[in-house]
């Protein structure tokens, strides 16, 4: 189980991971990382909620209402251009910490 | 379920009411309820099932952050009013103000029903006994009193809701909602003037009608009272109808002519309701008294035209005077 606190800065990444594959709502997101992690990250409803108004408030990804085929009305997001370039940035970026952040880690400790 | 149902509403208790987090707390319900089911369905007991969905909700303090609520959570957050609202306020403005412009007409066409009653009696058209005249137009004008109660208290209670628009002025519009009532105002601006021009130019001829049919002869002062009271209360129900929607679109556009919510003319409110409530009742008991007891029936009709001169004079004095001390 990953601490929120150890993933925040790519909660971004993973949730513009999930809709450049297709547009979703809330809910399908947050059971794509579930799966996606065998259920060793969940994300808590308000982290994905505040990263969502924070998305699109830098305009990377945009949201519109449908109706679910049961009919609950659902609030789906899709990715901008502007998005797809920030989630660019965001994996040099992980590259980069990734190769830095090795070069501190005992591998016996692994 | 109702278990998840009152944790959101708690959580969202503290947030502003704003259509942004009804939205937001709407998506979180069904987000929620959907992994409750999910979790039932996958054979998790009721309360481990209400347990996991409450453990990943995370923190209201992260919404409170993202969202910018910080600074806005302590002073009282403004309502944006939906469309709908607007209308649904403007729709019951029209009607509550139609009822009370009714209740109005009924209480002046009442004292009209008794003067025309004595009237018909003293010039002999009505041959009854002067006990049962008096009798029957009183008891006609208290029924119509009573109506007249009846219907403002409908038309106060139907705009009782809206207070937050008719009296604080607690709200915001959205630009579009803006535009439309604005839009709207100017359309009614004319009606509203004529509708006022005609009132003023009612109730200025009244006392002409009144003084001109009093050439004609003492028998007809009766009838020239019952006209000018007729005449008197089209003009007040034009002023409350039209004055009232008018009034409604300036609160919603929070115009300065319809601040009633600053100080000063929250007072002068008050005062002149304080003065009414003593001037009319007081009136009525001076007719009656004077009539019953001095049979001043053919003259003691001017009390109303002076309570209503008294009352104006005290408002207008003491509108004056406030704005002085300001």
């Amino acid at each position: 189980m990953i601490s929120s606190d150890v993933i925040r800065g790519y909660n971004d990444t993973i949730i513009l991971y999930l809709l450049l594959e297709k547009e979703s709502y809330g809910y399908e997101i947050s059971k794509k990382i579930k799966e996606l992690s065998d259920e060793k990250y969940v994300i808590k409803e308000t982290t994905l909620y505040s990263a969502f108004n924070r998305l699109m408030k830098n305009g990377y990804i945009e949201s519109f209402h449908q109706k679910q085929t049961h009919g609950k009305k659902r609030t789906y997001y899709k990715i901008t251009g502007l998005g797809l370039q920030y989630y660019q940035e965001k994996c040099q970026e992980w590259k980069l910490t990734k190769e830095v952040i090795n070069r501190f880690i005992k591998e016996e400790f692994l | 379920m109702d278990t998840i149902i009152s944790y959101l509403d708690n959580m969202f208790a503290s947030l502003p009411n704003t259509r942004q987090m009804r939205e937001l707390k709407d998506e979180l319900f069904n987000n929620m309820e959907d992994k409750y089911y999910e979790l039932k369905q996958a054979g998790k007991s009721e309360n481990e099932a209400i347990g996991i969905v409450i453990s990943e909700f995370g923190n209201i303090d992260e919404i409170i952050e993202e969202f910018g609520l910080s600074e806005i959570k302590d002073e009282e957050a403004k309502q944006v009013l939906t469309e709908s609202e607007v209308d649904n306020y403007l729709h019951s403005t029209r009607t509550a103000s139609k009822w009370i412009g009714v209740g109005a007409v009924l209480c002046i066409l009442g004292s009209a029903v008794l003067v025309l009653i004595i009237g018909l009696m003293e010039s002999g058209l009505l041959k009854i006994s002067e006990e049962i005249g008096v009798l029957a137009g009183i008891s006609i004008l208290l029924v119509f009193v009573a109506t007249a109660v009846g219907l403002f208290i409908y038309g106060g209670l139907k705009l009782d809701k809206f207070k937050h628009i008719g009296s604080k002025g607690n709200f915001d519009l959205s630009y579009q909602v803006r535009e439309r009532i604005e839009d709207e105002k100017r359309a009614f601006q004319p009606t509203f003037m004529l509708t006022l021009i005609i009132g003023v130019v009612l109730i200025i001829l009244s006392p002409v009608v009144l003084f001109t049919l009093l050439t004609f002869g003492e028998n007809f002062a009766i009838f020239s009272v019952v006209i000018m009271l007729i005449l008197v209360s089209i003009a007040v129900y034009l002023f409350v109808y039209f004055g009232s929607v008018y009034d409604a679109y300036n609160r919603l556009l929070k115009t300065k002519k319809a601040n009633g919510w600053t100080n000063q003319d929250h007072n002068e409110e008050r005062m002149n309701d304080a003065v009414a409530s003593i001037i009319w009742p007081l009136a009525v008991i001076i007719f009656l008294i004077s009539g019953f007891i001095y049979h001043l029936w053919h003259i003691n009709w001017i009390i109303f035209p002076i309570a209503a001169l008294i009352s104006a004079m005290f408002s207008g004095a003491y509108a004056i005077l406030g704005r002085k001390d300001k």
